[in-house]
Order: structure tokens, then C-alpha cells, then sequence
């Protein structure tokens, strides 16, 4: 075992002493004099041509300092990729959701800027709108992008192998159809930024944004300002889990509003904003069919996926490629065929969320594994270990795997939740269920980007600066990162201080997303940190008169190894450089990888899917069913990842145990529910997430396989947590009383009909 | 909107004399009126627990109270539990146990505990779920701010 002082260590978060004291500024929480307050008007209809915005009214209202529309705003369209992009900041002529953006009002207070949005006129047409994906796909159906024939916004066909001799090769065949629903992401803090413009057009934006980089580049592309004249801040955030990636159209509105008042404004969602417009987890249906030996051996596997987009794609067509990739890279099957429709609706848009298509992937295909066993009266995992993954394979999509801890993760999740015993001891209305999973633990190289930099300086008093592009939204990557840094310099973590996500002085970082920050981020800190150590020893060497290979780093102090006594301090060494040498220490670090991209990568169909590390998972349900009212309550819960190396096992069980109990609440209860397009539930008292007497207990088990490419091994667990919860529940409950759910969430009502079906 | 009423209230032991609108909240109040920000808003509806504070020793969701119903009240929010450098007991538990992550729910679930050991100083995990039961949080999944409970429980016995 490597002899670690810092890494590998339970340290808690470093921000959580500013945090329980409530002094941590979050966005809300700034305050610059004379600020404006900014309000978006949003369509109340789903699908509406607008023939005319009348502000007259509005304009007269004392205390209204700026009201804007399509026309102030430059026609350019986002979305996640330029080559997707669909959405206006301010549409022009047509509505596509309730809550797409009209108008926008800066006002000196937010009740003067209510009353404002009032008066604003709109002329509509209402139209036809549809919002089933199946629907929307007929020919006749309401067309939301005009050159958009049947509403399909992109598909994915992948195959490799045959499934067609697979299939025909198979001793069984199995075929079902899975459904998912909308989830929101409800971080508590909701999405909001406060913009300033100077006279020369300099903007200043603080925005609690999970990619703060890209966001930069973004509002330049949107709003045809120069990316170098956007300074974008990140103040303490509260929780992303995905909603806060993409571009959200009030912070181009934001600094509009601030361009032309030349006033500080800030825009804030209101918690039912933030359930109307940010997007949701994507709702699908997947048709699977799958072909095995007698043995357990899958020869096959085809999946067949309606993704409803809602109105924008914004991260659509990449939630289609994931949900592919990790579809097809789960387990090792030969011959698989995927086959994706992404279908335009008029509801709110999907995007990022946490698992990233994965989690409805594994939903399908883990509900299936287990029919399978059942059909084969083959133990579930046993089924899953004849067919997992290993390490440093390429699979048949061409996917690059390192480490892998599938198998492990199986067989400690077994260990650890008794499943042997309480199987053969099964006690009625209780059950059992599994479920494995894979994900990037780095994110990927698809878009041509995955890039994270660090810059690592030493102060004159012997102290040390890290400048990093990642933004920590409450996971803690400040913390594990100034972890790595540490442990090479070999001080206690409180000996950094720290800079993060800011665009005009730190570096570059994709962002907060796809599991990357510990891989990504960390390989940059690393680097970045290991060569600031050579100087530091070069410069000791000199200092000393020895050779940089001979010395040891302790205690703040260089010294020939073996000789302690006869030492040069840090902060002798850090003034030396500033004050004689002239020349301050600090090093760089910048990831962009991987780099032996696979030349059979196609981004057409995913294939060859560049991710720099896989990881792995087993989630474990132990659940009991109430027969008189089909309610389910899990009691326990077992959670194995390959996580690489845990850097810090305290912050990596917070991951864990959070992804875990967001993703019993997808399970059992959270969907974001719509009725002709609007969406019924859009608050925390009808939208049921769990509270903390829902939740079970969890036990997580870190698997720990160090990646040849990981800083210190270790790879990413953010996402992964709460991927392969659903179907281990669902199994469950059908281990418990029989009742077989294929659309989530598995509702009492769902089960008890099923009981009474039986 | 009615004109401004006057209020006196103490808030983390320091005394205000206060003119305020009828339709202020206690939230907006703190959060915009005093510059007491730790004291957050998730909902506005009453439904998350984030804008909790302690009013004469009781738990209220301060975004669904107004000012001028507080007339004469002795408030606690986060910022008057430590004293300087010192955390609270329960602030500190919380720190140790990895309770707070991105930290948006933490000033509510530390002011809840606070006011439940504070009327039961020995609670059951039974009694601890319940007082918790009206605070959100969306990336501990809860298990963690349990375990700061407990500590927090042994911490001030
Ligand atoms: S902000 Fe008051 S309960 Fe949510
Ligand atoms: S720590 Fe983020 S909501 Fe609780």
C-alpha cells in the first residue's frame, strides 16, 4: 500500500467552517450598490406564434429602468453545441414551452419589475402542440422547429457485431420495454446571477455556474460580445447536479439588462421557476431485447430508445450518445445494436442530470438482467459476474477500459449486504434486488475538449498558491484537489491557499461535470504541483549544495536525505526566489485528454467513446412491501464503486450516500409531472423528494483499483451514485412480492394495482 | 403596500429598533434589511427549511412570517451561534461529520438542531427525524447530518 500522509485521509470539506457559520457569500448574497432587479417574461402557453410584444404600457411605469425583447437581443442561437444549437435568449417569433422567455424587465425593485412584466401585450396565435414523443413523431403532428421533420432533433444508430446472428445464435430471448420520467434536480440554492457592464462594454458576471469557462464562451457567442471582455466569477454554489452547465438564457438577459442601464442587475429564479425552465432529467422509453446462452452468456443486445427532448436540445443529442455508450459498454456482449430517437416536445427542455442518460439506460437494462436470471433460475449476480467487464480491455464498441472493479464490486456488495443468507432466509413481503453500473470517470474527449488547468505558485513566505479553473459546487473538489497538491509538497492542506473558477485569473477548466473534476482537474493540480516541487528542490540544491535527487521534503524544510540538521525552510527558500533570485517559483498544469484517442472514435455513433477512465458500480436493495397499500420501505442499502482511489473517504461516502438517496427519490417518488405542457408540480410540496425519514441506511464500500491515469489512481464517483439505484430497488420489489415495474417510479399505487392484479 | 410599522426586536442578542413594511418577510428582512445573508432562501413557500431561524426558542420558516409579527421577539440565526473563532457545538459536528457539502441547507438543519436540543436534550433518532423532517438537502442524503446530530448530542451532554 503507497504511504500516504494527506492523501486517502477523512478531511473534512475546507469550506465548511465559512459554510456552518453562514458566512460563505453565495451569489444571492452579494450585494453592489444600486443594483437592478430583473424579471423575464415567460410564455404561459405551449405553443404560440407571436405576432406582436407591446411594451408601451410597461415603458411608462416609474421605476422601470430597462425593458427588452427579441429585438435587443443579437438573433443567434445556443445550445450546448453550436452544432445543436435551437434557442434563442429571447425568442422572436414563436413559443415552444410554458416558460419560454419574451421580454425582460430591469426594474429598481423586484415589485416594480412584477407589475412591469403585467403590462407587457402579447399578440399571440395559439397552435396545436404536442407532448408525448411517441405523438409528436406521427406524420400531422405540430411541427416545433419548422425544418425539423417529424420532430426527430437527431438520432444515434450504432451497431458492432450483428444482433441479427446473435440473436439467432442465442438459446433465449427476452424483450421488454422500459420507461423513466422527468426528475428536476432541485439544488437548494436556485439559478442566479448578478451582471455589471462598464462604459467600455466590460462585463462582469457572478453566476453560480457549474462551467464557468464555457460559459464564457457562450455568452460571447450568444450576445457578440469578445470572450476577453467577459469576466465570469463563481461565488460559493449550492449544488448543481447538472442544471447548472448549459447556458441559462436569463444570464444573457442579465447582462443585457446590464449593458443597457449600465447598472449592476441581478436576476434570481423563483423556486417555481426553477422546476418550469431547468431542464429536466430526460424522460424515455427503451425497447430491449436481448439473446442468451443457457449459461448466463449474453450474445446480444439491442436497444431501441424514444428520448423526449422538450422544446431545445440543449445537452439532447450528447444525452443520447451517453445513454448509447453506456448501454453498450455494460457487460461484454459481442453483438449490440443501439438505435436513439430524440424527439422535440412542447415541454419543458431535458439536459444534464446527474448519470447523464446513463441512469435510464441502466434502468432498462438492469430490470432486464434481472428477467434474465430469473428466466435463466440463475442467481442475479452471478448473471452479472459472468458477463462483467475487465480490466485493460477494448470492447466491442470499441471502448478503452483500464481499471475496472466490476467483478469486485459485485462480489463485496454480496458480502456486505448478507444477500446469500437473507436469499435463502427470505422473509415474506421482503426482497432483494442488484444492480451493476458504468460510467466515465473522467469525462471524454468527444467534443474535441476536456480540458482542466492549474497553476501552483509559492508565496515569499514559504507558503503556497493554487490557481484552479474547477468549480466546486458543494462535491468538494477544493478540497481533494488542495489534497493532491499537498501531499507532493508535503504540508498540511492549510499551507494552500486557494483561487478557483474565475476567468480572469485562473486557467481554464471544462467544468463540473461528467465525474471529470478528481481526474481531470486533478492530473492539471498534480502536474502543476509536482513542478513546482522540482524548482523547490532545485532551488534547495543550490541552496545546499547538493544534488535535487539526494533531498527529502519535511516539515516545511529541504534537506539532504539522512541529514535533517543541516536544512533549508520553505520560507528561506520562497523569500530567496522573490527577493535575490528574482524570479518567484510556480509551475503549470493543464489536462486535455485522453490522447490515444481511438481511431475508430466516430462521433456519428459513438463508437470508440473517448473517455480517459470507466468506472464501475453495484448498488444493493434490501426493501419491504406494505401488501395492504403497495408502499415500499428500503431498510438497507449496500453501495460498491470503483472509484480508482479514494482520495478523501469522507467527502467520497457524501457522494455516495447523496447520489444514492437522490436516487431512491427517482425511484420511488420524485417526477416532475405535466398537464397539456404545464407542469403540475412545480414545488418542493408536490414535487416529493426524500427527507431524512425516508432514508435508509448505507452502507457504501470503496472499491479501490488506481487507474494507471488517475492523480494518485483515482478516477470520478459524483454521477455514478445515484446511476444504478433505480433498477436495484425495482429488483427488489419484485423479489419482495412479485410485482415486475417497468415505468418509474415505482409508486405505491403502481405496486399495490400490481398486487391486486396477481 | 401600506405605511411602514415599527418594530423592536433582538437578534443574536443585539437590540433593533426597526421601521418596516406590513409585507416585509423576517427572511427579507435578515437576508436584505440586517445583511444577515447566512440565513438562506431555497423555496420561499415554506417547503425546504433553508430560511429557518429561531424565534423565543421555537423553529420558523422565516420566508413565511412577517416582520411585524416578530415585534418583540428575540431571534437566533446562524450568525449568533459561534462566539468569534469558537464554533458551536453543533456547528463543529457538523464540520467533522461531513455534514455540509455545498452548504445552502446547512444554516437551517444547524438552527433545527439547535432548537430541538435545546428542548430535548437527549433526543431519540425517532425524535431527531422529526424536527429534521422539514429541512431539504439534496447532496448529503441526510445520512451524514444524522451522524452530526449524534455527535452534537454527546458533545453537549
Ligand atoms: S425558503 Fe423558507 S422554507 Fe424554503
Ligand atoms: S449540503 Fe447542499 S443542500 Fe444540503
Amino acid at each position: 500500500m503507497d504511504n500516504y500522509s494527506i492523501v486517502g485521509k477523512r478531511i473534512p470539506h475546507r469550506d465548511a467552517v465559512e459554510k456552518a457559520k453562514g458566512s460563505a457569500v453565495f451569489t444571492s448574497d452579494i450585494k453592489l450598490n444600486g443594483t437592478l432587479h430583473g424579471k423575464i417574461l415567460r410564455s404561459p402557453v405551449p405553443h404560440a406564434q407571436i405576432r406582436n410584444i407591446d411594451i408601451s404600457k410597461a415603458q411608462k411605469l416609474k421605476g422601470v429602468k430597462a425593458i427588452i425583447t427579441s429585438k435587443d437581443t443579437p438573433q443567434i442561437k445556443f445550445s450546448i453545441s453550436p452544432t445543436w444549437a435551437d434557442k434563442s435568449i429571447l425568442v422572436d417569433k414563436k413559443v415552444r414551452y410554458i416558460g419560454d422567455e419574451i421580454a425582460a424587465v430591469a426594474a429598481v425593485d423586484e415589485e416594480f419589475a412584477e407589475e412591469a412584466l403585467e403590462l407587457i401585450e402579447v399578440d399571440w396565435e395559439e397552435l396545436p402542440a404536442v407532448f408525448d414523443p411517441l405523438e409528436a413523431m406521427q406524420p400531422g403532428a405540430p411541427l416545433l422547429h419548422d425544418a425539423v421533420e417529424n420532430n426527430i432533433s437527431k438520432t444515434m444508430t450504432m451497431e458492432c457485431g450483428s444482433v441479427e446472428e446473435g440473436f439467432a445464435e442465442a438459446d433465449l430471448i427476452f424483450e421488454d420495454t422500459f420507461q423513466t420520467q422527468a426528475q428536476s434536480h432541485c439544488s437548494l440554492e436556485t439559478h442566479c446571477c448578478i451582471a455589471t457592464c462598464s462604459p467600455t462594454d466590460d462585463v462582469k458576471i457572478w453566476v453560480n455556474s457549474q462551467a464557468p469557462h464555457p460559459l464564457r464562451q457562450k455568452l460571447s457567442a450568444a450576445l457578440n460580445i469578445d470572450a476577453a471582455k467577459i469576466h465570469v466569477a463563481t461565488p460559493f454554489i449550492g449544488g448543481g447536479f447538472g442544471s447548472k452547465i448549459d447556458l441559462e438564457p436569463a444570464q444573457a438577459i442579465c447582462v443585457l439588462l446590464a449593458k443597457k442601464t449600465g447598472k449592476p442587475v441581478k436576476i434570481e429564479h423563483s423556486r417555481k421557476e426553477q422546476f418550469m425552465t431547468t431542464r429536466m432529467r430526460h424522460p424515455t422509453i427503451s425497447k430491449l431485447k436481448f439473446g442468451v446462452k443457457r449459461d448466463g452468456t449474453i450474445v446480444a443486445k439491442r436497444a431501441e430508445v424514444v428520448i423526449d427532448n422538450g422544446a431545445y436540445n440543449s445537452h439532447g443529442p450528447a444525452v443520447m450518445a451517453y445513454n448509447n455508450v453506456m448501454f453498450s459498454t455494460l457487460y461484454r456482449v459481442k453483438n449490440i445494436k443501439y438505435e436513439g430517437q430524440l424527439v422535440y416536445t412542447n415541454k419543458n427542455w431535458g439536459g444534464a442530470c446527474r448519470g447523464y442518460g446513463d441512469p435510464q439506460a441502466t434502468f432498462a437494462q438492469e430490470v432486464m438482467m434481472d428477467m434474465i436470471a430469473e428466466g435463466l433460475k440463475m442467481d442475479p449476480i452471478d448473471l452479472r459476474l459472468k458477463n462483467a467487464n475487465i480490466p485493460n480491455e477494448i470492447t466491442a464498441n470499441a471502448v478503452k477500459i483500464t481499471s475496472c472493479g466490476l467483478k469486485e464490486c459485485l462480489t463485496q456488495a454480496r458480502e456486505a449486504s448478507g444477500w446469500i443468507a437473507k436469499k435463502a432466509g427470505k422473509k415474506k413481503y421482503r426482497g432483494l434486488g442488484v444492480a451493476a453500473m458504468i460510467y466515465t470517470g473522467g469525462g471524454s474527449i468527444g467534443s474535441g475538449f476536456n480540458y482542466s488547468g492549474a497553476t501552483m505558485q509559492m508565496n515569499a513566505d514559504g507558503t503556497f498558491h493554487l490557481l484552479m479553473g474547477a468549480v466546486d459546487i458543494g462535491q468538494g473538489s477544493n478540497t481533494i484537489l488542495t489534497q493532491m497538491a499537498a501531499e507532493i509538497m508535503a504540508v498540511e492542506p492549510e499551507a494552500i491557499s486557494l483561487t478557483t473558477a474565475d476567468t480572469d485569473t485562473t486557467f481554464p477548466c471544462m467544468g463540473t461535470f461528467g465525474s471529470r473534476v478528481t481526474f481531470c482537474a486533478g492530473n492539471a493540480v498534480t502536474e502543476a504541483a509536482n513542478g513546482l516541487k522540482q524548482q523547490l528542490l532545485e532551488n534547495a540544491a543550490e541552496m545546499l549544495e547538493a544534488n535535487p535527487d539526494d533531498l527529502e521534503m519535511k516539515a516545511k524544510k529541504i534537506f539532504v536525505k539522512g541529514s535533517p540538521d543541516k536544512a533549508v525552510s520553505y520560507a528561506e527558500i520562497g523569500a530567496a526566489s522573490f527577493y535575490k533570485k528574482k524570479k518567484p517559483l510556480v509551475a503549470h498544469g493543464y489536462y486535455n485528454g485522453p490522447e490515444d484517442v481511438s481511431a475508430e472514435f466516430d462521433p456519428a455513433t459513438y463508437r470508440g467513446y473517448p473517455a480517459p477512465a470507466m468506472v464501475f458500480g453495484t448498488h444493493l436493495a434490501e426493501v419491504e412491501v406494505d401488501p395492504a397499500t403497495g408502499k415500499v420501505e428500503v431498510l438497507n442499502f449496500t453501495a460498491a464503486h470503483d472509484l480508482g482511489r479514494a482520495i478523501n473517504p469522507l467527502l467520497v461516502e457524501g457522494q455516495i450516500e447523496g447520489g444514492a438517496v437522490q436516487g431512491i427519490g427517482w425511484s420511488l417518488m420524485e417526477d416532475l409531472q405535466f398537464e397539456n405542457g404545464e407542469i403540475v408540480n412545480p414545488n418542493f410540496h408536490d414535487y416529493k423528494m426524500l427527507t431524512i425519514k425516508d432514508i435508509p441506511r448505507i452502507t457504501s464500500l470503496l472499491i479501490e483499483t488506481i487507474d494507471p491515469n488517475g492523480p494518485f489512481g483515482a478516477k470520478g464517483i459524483g454521477e455514478c451514485a445515484m446511476v444504478p439505484t433505480a433498477p436495484a430497488i425495482v429488483n427488489a420489489i419484485y423479489d419482495a412480492v412479485g410485482v415486475r415495474i417497468k415505468e418509474l417510479p415505482a409508486t405505491s399505487e403502481k405496486i399495490f394495482k400490481g398486487l391486486k392484479d396477481k | 403596500m401600506g405605511s411602514k410599522h415599527r418594530i423592536q426586536i433582538t437578534v443574536n442578542q443585539e437590540e433593533y429598533d426597526l421601521l418596516v413594511h406590513p409585507d416585509r418577510t423576517l427572511l427579507d428582512l435578515l437576508r436584505y434589511d440586517l445583511g444577515l445573508t447566512g440565513t438562506k432562501e431555497g423555496c420561499d413557500e415554506g417547503d425546504c427549511g433553508a430560511c429557518t431561524v429561531i424565534v423565543n426558542g421555537k423553529v420558523v420558516t422565516s420566508c413565511l412570517i412577517l416582520a411585524v409579527e416578530v415585534d418583540g421577539a428575540a431571534i437566533t440565526t446562524i450568525e449568533g451561534l459561534h462566539q468569534g473563532d469558537e464554533l458551536h457545538p453543533i456547528q463543529q459536528a457538523f464540520v467533522d461529520s461531513g455534514a455540509v457539502q455545498c452548504g445552502f441547507c446547512t444554516p437551517g438543519m444547524i438552527l433545527t438542531t439547535k432548537a430541538l436540543l435545546d428542548e430535548i436534550p437527549d433526543p431519540s433518532e425517532e425524535d431527531i427525524k422529526h424536527y429534521l423532517e422539514g429541512n431539504l438537502c439534496r447532496c448529503t442524503g441526510y445520512t451524514k447530518i444524522l451522524d452530526a446530530v449524534n455527535i452534537a448530542i454527546q458533545q453537549l451532554k
